[in-house]
């Protein structure tokens, strides 16, 4: 099975058209990309053109799934950085969310990583968890500021419909306490030197990941394998979610794509090049927004711009439209105003 | 064609028992319209009056008959509105007739909104046929029925048609009727013209159209007509008959309906009830029974997006064109900017007109709830008319209060007839007095105030009889009450357009309910809402809308922009009927909460 979906994903690789420019970043993740044997994992990565171009190589990985062996493999194939999924440090709240890891396996893997040579490490984290209490929280940011990382993604626990969780009755922090850990998150992980460059993404300076900050600044990428998705030409599409349908087309040489929306329009690329944009601290870059659309943004968001400014959500300059802080707390509320 | 073969009649019935399906099948059998050009209930036109089942308009059809008798016969059916927001508009179509249609649904019975308009009809000495329909429903007992329009109205129903317009059964024999029990009309050919106006609408192309039917005289093309309420000269460029498109004709002449158009561009020169009759031979008096168009409701209509005032201003501009009844004029709320009072013959109306914006003119409005008009007496000794409860005088400015009330006439099983009562006493109801209808239905009238009819009466009523009840009502008088106005306070500040006039024994407890109403209905903002209600300026109630915490997706990478996006859509969808009163987005819900007790 492993073998076959390589295969295919390589096939892949091979069948889409890349541009010959330099790579920015490449980026194995979604899932967990660390199951696959490590000759696997070189195969794919051998058969990306141009892949020496590219200054930031990402890896994803679970805690206590890797060995040194394994890490050293993986900077040798070229590999500079890698994301943990930690989630939580702590044992309880990582058993009630169905975790198999442990904190001391994201604490050696953390440090195993490091050993290995990697650099640039990224740790994964969720508040507002079933039963956390902000002291919880408190405790994972004290284990941070101890640690040789350089980058943090933190998100709030939201609950889809649908999922496994939306069923389950779990006692989840009150949206009070919810309000202090974002307000905790927020002031403290400055503090231990890691500033903010998007909603939920902190790093050190200049260790903000490159391939983050191409979804929301209009870089075009090819996802590769089951489910990827692909940003190219101003179209959005996936591959199959099913593996299986994945592979067999890959491998009979029919579609192995959808588009994610049929009905996209120039109105839809407008509004997403904004509300993708404001998640950044850096905001929306005026230049870039009239370079690709042909009028500054005013022709098109006057008075949301004005009124979003009135309750202390936006602020602009010459250079840019950005959320302040209370705007990145609600978010949301700027985001549909850029709706077209 | 002479007097002596034109026959003039409306449909009375209740809705849903089947009146435009029976006038489908008259117009189908008769000839006038081809089948496949019939789309099913060819007289309800917009699309509105089809999606309720309802007539809005009064439509009408010229049929051509020829009888047993081998006799050709002009048949003209002018079908009613069949609502009680529209009962002068029903008054003047059957003005218009000497003979009506009493349709009965065989399983469903006697309604009050049936009886009301049998009773109109009764009034203008209409000769009555009763025809029973549906009987093809399992359920169908049309012997019960008969004795129902026996008991109950006190008409002879042993001769009523049977029939089912579903599969065609009886409607000849509905013709037939028709032709021997309906008198021919009466009135004199040479004597001046009396043509009485049912109903006017506006045509793009040939602009205000009266429809109507001439009592005595005739109209011919060119002549020089006059409008004896109005004094409005036109002269006639096109008459003619209803196909029930428009059929041009040379001439229409005593006894006959159909339409006149001139040098006329508003309806409002065209009101339903005037008499036309010829400028240089004038008819001495007009006909009996005009008056003028009463609002009974008052609303206020503002655009959600203040940009769209203008839009909103010319859309009512062109209603009020085909609708001479719907008034509205420019009106300022503190909460709501610009918009307009609209005042309405009653909340179908009201509610039609509200979605036709919404619809035709794609407006998003935002509607206060519905009020009636308020006679105060200041103390000054002025009388104010007041349709706004924003505008309610000072307490000590006021000396008296007075509110119009109905006579409410309902009709439910007898084992319903507490509910009934409960209901109609807790809604500030005067028993007047109860009738049966048969062994099982009675007939039970209440002197009530409109404003609980507009409140809740009549869902309450539904509820509680479990959908048995039917209701009517008619203007009766204004009376003196113990009324105060309740005010809603958002975070500190009175929200004029929340304001309502309540009787002062329900203020505290509307008050409260109010508060919780809203508290429930206002989505959660960034910081927390007072809620309070205050009577003369003393709050008497406080509920808090807590601020939300935060609001933002917190993970977006490559794979979920579409995803993410369609959930910002669905959240802003939701937030596409809301008004910001000062800081705080209103839903349309919240103007409306203050119309019933859940």
């Amino acid at each position: 099975m492993f073998g076959r979906y390589t295969s295919a994903i390589c096939r892949e690789i091979e069948l889409r058209e890349i541009p010959s420019e330099k790579i920015r970043s490449i980026y194995f993740g979604g899932g967990t990309p660390s199951i696959l044997p490590i000759e696997m994992i070189e195969k794919i990565f051998n058969s990306i053109p141009n892949k020496k171009s590219s200054p930031e190589i990402t890896i994803e990985a679970n805690p206590g799934t890797v060995d040194k062996k394994y890490l050293r493999d993986l900077r040798r194939i070229g590999f500079n950085r890698i994301s943990f999924g930690v989630q939580s440090f702590n044992d309880r709240i990582l058993k009630s969310i169905g975790r198999i890891h442990t904190s001391r396996d994201a604490l050696d893997s953390i440090d195993s990583a490091r050993l290995a040579g990697f650099k640039n490490i990224n740790i994964d984290l969720i508040y507002a968890l079933p039963n956390q209490t902000i002291e919880d929280l408190q405790n994972d940011l004290d284990i941070i500021a101890a640690l040789d990382i350089q980058h943090v993604s933190i998100y709030g626990l939201q609950i889809e419909e649908g999922t496994r969780f939306s069923q389950m009755k779990l006692d989840l922090p009150s949206d009070e306490i919810t309000e202090s850990m974002y307000d905790l998150i927020v002031s403290e992980l400055p503090r231990l030197g890691f500033h903010r460059y998007e909603i939920s993404n902190y790093a050190k300076d200049g260790f903000e990941s490159r391939q983050n900050l191409g979804y929301w600044s209009d870089i075009p990428y090819i996802g590769f394998g089951s489910a990827a998705h692909s940003y190219l030409n101003d179209d959005r599409i996936e591959n199959f979610s099913n593996v299986e349908e994945y592979i067999d087309a890959i491998e009979s040489g029919k579609i192995f794509y959808r588009a994610e929306d049929p009905n996209r329009n120039r109105n839809d690329l407008i509004s997403e090049f904004c509300f993708l944009g404001l998640r950044k601290t850096s905001g929306i870059d005026r230049s870039q927004f009239k370079n690709k659309f042909g009028d500054p943004i005013e022709k098109y968001f006057q008075r949301e711009i004005d009124r979003l400014i009135s309750k202390n959500l936006l602020e602009v300059d010459e250079k840019s439209i950005r959320l302040t802080p209370l705007g990145m707390k609600f978010g949301n509320l700027a985001f549909e105003e850029f709706l077209l | 064609m002479d007097q002596k073969h034109i026959r003039n009649f409306s449909i009375i019935a209740h809705i849903d028992h089947g009146k435009s399906t029976i006038a489908d099948r008259l117009i189908e059998i008769t000839g006038t319209m081809q089948k496949r050009d019939m789309e099913a209930q060819v007289l309800d036109n917009m699309e509105l009056e089809r999606e309720r089942g309802i007539t809005i308009k009064a439509q009408t059809v010229r049929l051509n008959y020829k009888s047993r008798d081998g006799e050709m016969y002009q048949l003209n059916l002018i079908d009613t509105p069949g609502h009680v927001d529209f009962n002068y508009e029903v008054s003047r179509s059957l003005a218009a007739c000497e003979g009506a249609l009493l349709v009965v649904d065989a399983a469903q019975g006697v309604e009050a909104q049936t009886l009301a308009n049998v009773y109109l009809a009764l009034d203008h000495d209409l000769t009555i046929l009763p025809v029973i329909n549906k009987i093809d429903l399992p359920s169908a007992d049309p012997d019960r029925v008969k004795k129902e329009i026996e008991d109950g109205i006190g008409l002879d129903a042993s001769d009523a048609i049977l029939t089912s317009a579903k599969t065609g059964e009886g409607i000849d024999e509905i013709l037939e009727k028709i032709v021997e029990e309906i008198p021919a009309p009466e009135g004199d050919e040479n004597s001046p013209l009396q043509a009485l106006i049912f109903d006017s609408y506006f045509d793009p192309y040939k602009g205000a159209v009266a429809r109507i039917r001439l009592m005595s005289g005739k109209i011919e093309k060119g002549d020089r007509l006059k409008m004896m309420a109005t004094g409005k000269i036109f002269e006639v460029t096109e008459l003619g008959c209803f196909s029930p498109n428009l059929m041009p004709l040379d001439e229409l002449s005593t006894g006959e309906v159909g339409y006149v158009c001139g040098s006329l561009k508003d309806v409002r020169d065209i009101r339903v009830g005037d008499t036309i009759t010829s400028e240089k031979n004038p008819a001495s008096e007009p006909l009996p029974g005009y008056r003028g168009v009463t609002s009974m409701v008052y609303c206020g209509l503002y655009p959600v997006d203040s940009a769209d005032y203008d839009n909103l201003k010319e859309a009512l501009e062109k209603l009020q064109l085909n609708d001479a009844a719907l008034k509205f004029e420019p009106e300022t709320s503190a909460a709501l900017g610009f918009g307009f009072r609209c005042g309405f013959l009653g909340l179908l109306h009201m509610d039609v007109i509200q979605e036709r914006l919404e619809r035709e003119y794609n407006l998003k409005l935002i509607t206060t709830a519905p009020s009636v008009i308020y006679r105060v007496n200041k103390t000054d000794g002025e009388i104010l008319m007041i349709d706004n409860p924003a505008k309610l005088p000072k307490t000590t400015e006021i000396a008296s209060i007075a509110e119009p009330y109905v006579k409410a006439t309902v009709i439910v099983p007898k084992d319903y007839v507490g509910s009934v009562m409960e209901v109609s006493q807790d809604k500030r109801g005067e028993y007047q007095s109860m009738d049966y209808l048969d062994t099982n239905r009675v007939m039970i009238t209440y002197q009530i105030p409109l404003s609980e009819i507009i409140y809740d009466y009549f869902d309450r009523l539904k509820s509680t009889t479990r959908g048995y009840a039917s209701l009517d009502y008619e203007l009766s008088d204004y009376r003196e009450a113990d009324l105060v106005k309740l005010d809603i306070l958002l975070n500190g500040d009175v929200v004029d357009a929340l304001s309502s006039i309540v009787h002062k024994d329900r203020a505290v407890p509307r008050g409260r309910q109010l508060a919780l109403k809203l508290k429930r209905i206002i989505p959660q903002q960034m910081f927390d809402i007072p809620v309070q209600a205050a009577v003369g300026g003393r709050i008497i109630a406080r509920e808090d809308v807590k601020a939300r915490r935060k609001d933002v997706l917190a993970k977006c990478y490559g794979g979920d922009v579409s995803r993410k996006k369609k959930l910002l859509e669905k959240q802003k969808e939701g937030k596409k009927r809301m008004k910001a009163v000062g800081s705080v987005d209103l839903p349309q819900e919240a103007f409306m909460a203050i119309l019933s007790d859940d």
